[in-house]
């Protein structure tokens, strides 16, 4: 399953690219690719579009689009995302009941297992695993907050 | 919406007269605020005159800088350390950070194991606890205070916050089948930006807070919503946007003859990022909308974990709430806003009804 973190890297990278911070996901079923994403939240001007939550929406699209039961279908889905995922998000896939999340470097700003025990928050245990190709997920991190998020307004950027 | 009206006895259960059902607000603040201080056991020895005062003071502080939050000295008493950092015995401990002799015989006096503070209180009343167990500093706050007493909001500001309320359970009813609905407000002119309840389709995350901080985005030029939902077009005379509010709910209030003085809209975003407003001015005031930066968010649930972290993503400054939810994480399952780690704290406010107060 970890081989699909090069995956979630590629989406990380593209996110980069498009000027967001670098952080990509993948959900994985079987053993293919489902949903793919990159953070979008600059672009949407909304902080909640996050990589995990653009995988999550095509997920339920298509799911909609086929008539399939979307519950039925994430608890099949490993997810592997390049960062831990945020509180936020790893509370939407505890609640969603995924199978797996496979993460690469920790969050201790807001991490949803780092920062909180999101699994006993929600009431829900799933399995997590971290540290897989940690170290290039941080420095894609690093490269980005080096420079200026273009989103966020002058005073912010001055207190980093 | 298409699902059929409740019948008639069960609507007036759930919100029997408006105006009297909303009693108040309190503050839910973090437990840091809330709980008793926990105490903890510390050496303590006894001098045996006032004039080796200054000299032990002198050598502890350098080598045990402990017990920054508290007095050092109680009438002769004086503090070593936590009696968790020795081992076997207190000379012993002592005997590591070279002490000067005639300090280490006066540290060696009288020794008793007294229970202390484990940290600095927040407000007056916890701090009157601690005073029984050994003097701590204590650096009094009026807002925290006022937050606490609820002396925060003037009368205007708490007419218009329960107003708020009122407005969440009649537009949950009238417009929203009953589901939850949240409301954010700009507090500088109390202009409402958007409105939103959760979304149509069986989306198990679609929960009414997302929905709204993506409605806010909308009045940013941003959001991505789909564009089945109509929302309100603007008007070219006015200068704030009404992109942010759905039409369903703008139509409702706007033919509502109780609803006439509310105001609508949202500052559109500035294109000059730079700061030119008056200094201690807070970033809304001074770069303009980013995100839900200085608004304030009304919400008829105590939203869930998800949704409790989305709105610090999005940066509100306060999250107001009527009922609480079993998933809830302010209040009943969890505080967020008591997450220090947390880049952003917003504060949390409950209103209380009568129901409550019949409780309690």
């Amino acid at each position: 399953m970890a081989a699909f973190m090069e995956e979630a890297l590629v989406e990380a990278r593209r996110a980069r690219d498009a000027g967001e911070v670098p952080v990509g996901c993948v959900f994985v079923h079987g053993d293919k690719v489902v949903a793919r994403g990159g953070n979008e939240v600059n672009i949407h001007r909304n902080a909640t579009r996050h990589a995990e939550f653009i995988c999550i929406d095509a997920i339920l699209a298509s799911c909609r689009e086929r008539r399939l039961p979307a519950r039925q279908l994430f608890s099949e889905i490993t997810v592997v995302v390049t960062v831990e995922p945020c509180i936020m998000c790893s509370a939407a896939l505890h609640t969603l009941g995924v199978k797996e999340i496979i993460y690469g470097c920790e969050n201790d700003r807001f991490g949803g297992k780092t920062v909180v025990d999101v699994a006993a928050v929600v009431g829900q245990r799933i399995d997590i695993t971290g540290g897989v190709r940690a170290d290039e997920a941080m420095a894609l991190l690093k490269e980005f907050y080096k420079g200026d998020n273009p989103a966020a307004p002058p005073q912010a950027k001055k207190k980093k | 919406m298409d699902i059929a009206d409740p019948p008639p006895n069960k609507r007036a259960r759930k919100s029997p007269n408006l105006e009297e059902d909303i009693t108040g607000i309190r503050a839910i603040l973090s437990d840091e605020f809330d709980e008793d201080i926990a105490l903890i056991k510390a050496h303590s020895c006894q001098l045996e005159t006032k004039q080796q005062l200054q000299a032990v003071i002198q050598e502890l502080s350098q080598k045990l800088p402990h017990f920054q939050h508290l007095k050092r000295v109680h009438d002769r008493s004086v503090l070593i350390c936590p009696s968790s950092e020795i081992g076997a015995s207190l000379e012993q401990h002592l005997e590591q950070f070279a002490f000067s002799e005639h300090v280490l015989r006066a540290l060696c006096q009288g020794v008793r194991v007294v229970e202390v503070p484990e940290r600095m209180p927040r407000l007056r009343v916890q701090y009157e606890k601690t005073l029984k167990h050994w003097p701590c500093k204590f650096h009094p706050n009026h807002y925290s205070e006022s937050l606490r007493n609820g002396s925060n909001f003037s009368s205007a500001q708490r007419i218009f916050h329960k107003r708020m309320a009122q407005l969440l359970v009649r537009l949950s009813r009238d417009v929203n089948a009953n589901r939850p609905v949240g409301i954010c407000v700009d507090p500088r002119q109390s202009n409402i930006v958007s409105i939103a309840g959760p979304g149509e389709s069986p989306s198990p995350h679609e929960h009414c807070s997302m929905l709204l901080v993506d409605f806010v985005a909308r009045s940013q030029e941003g959001g991505t919503t789909k564009a089945e939902l109509p929302f309100t077009e603007d008007s070219k005379e006015v200068e704030t946007t009404l992109r942010g509010i759905p039409k369903a709910y703008y139509d409702y209030l706007m033919n509502d003859e109780e609803y006439t003085d509310l105001t609508f809209g949202a500052e559109r975003s500035r294109n000059c990022k730079e700061g030119n407003a008056d200094q201690g001015a807070d970033n809304l005031a001074k770069f303009g909308p980013y995100l839900c930066t200085g608004y304030d968010v009304y919400l008829l649930q105590e939203p869930c974990l998800m949704c409790s972290m989305a709105l610090v993503h999005s940066r509100a400054k306060r999250v107001f709430f009527l009922r609480n939810s079993d998933n809830g994480a302010l209040a009943t399952r969890f505080q967020l806003h008591s997450v220090r780690e947390l880049n952003h704290h917003y504060e949390v406010f409950q209103f209380t009804t009568k129901e409550d107060e019949e409780l309690t």
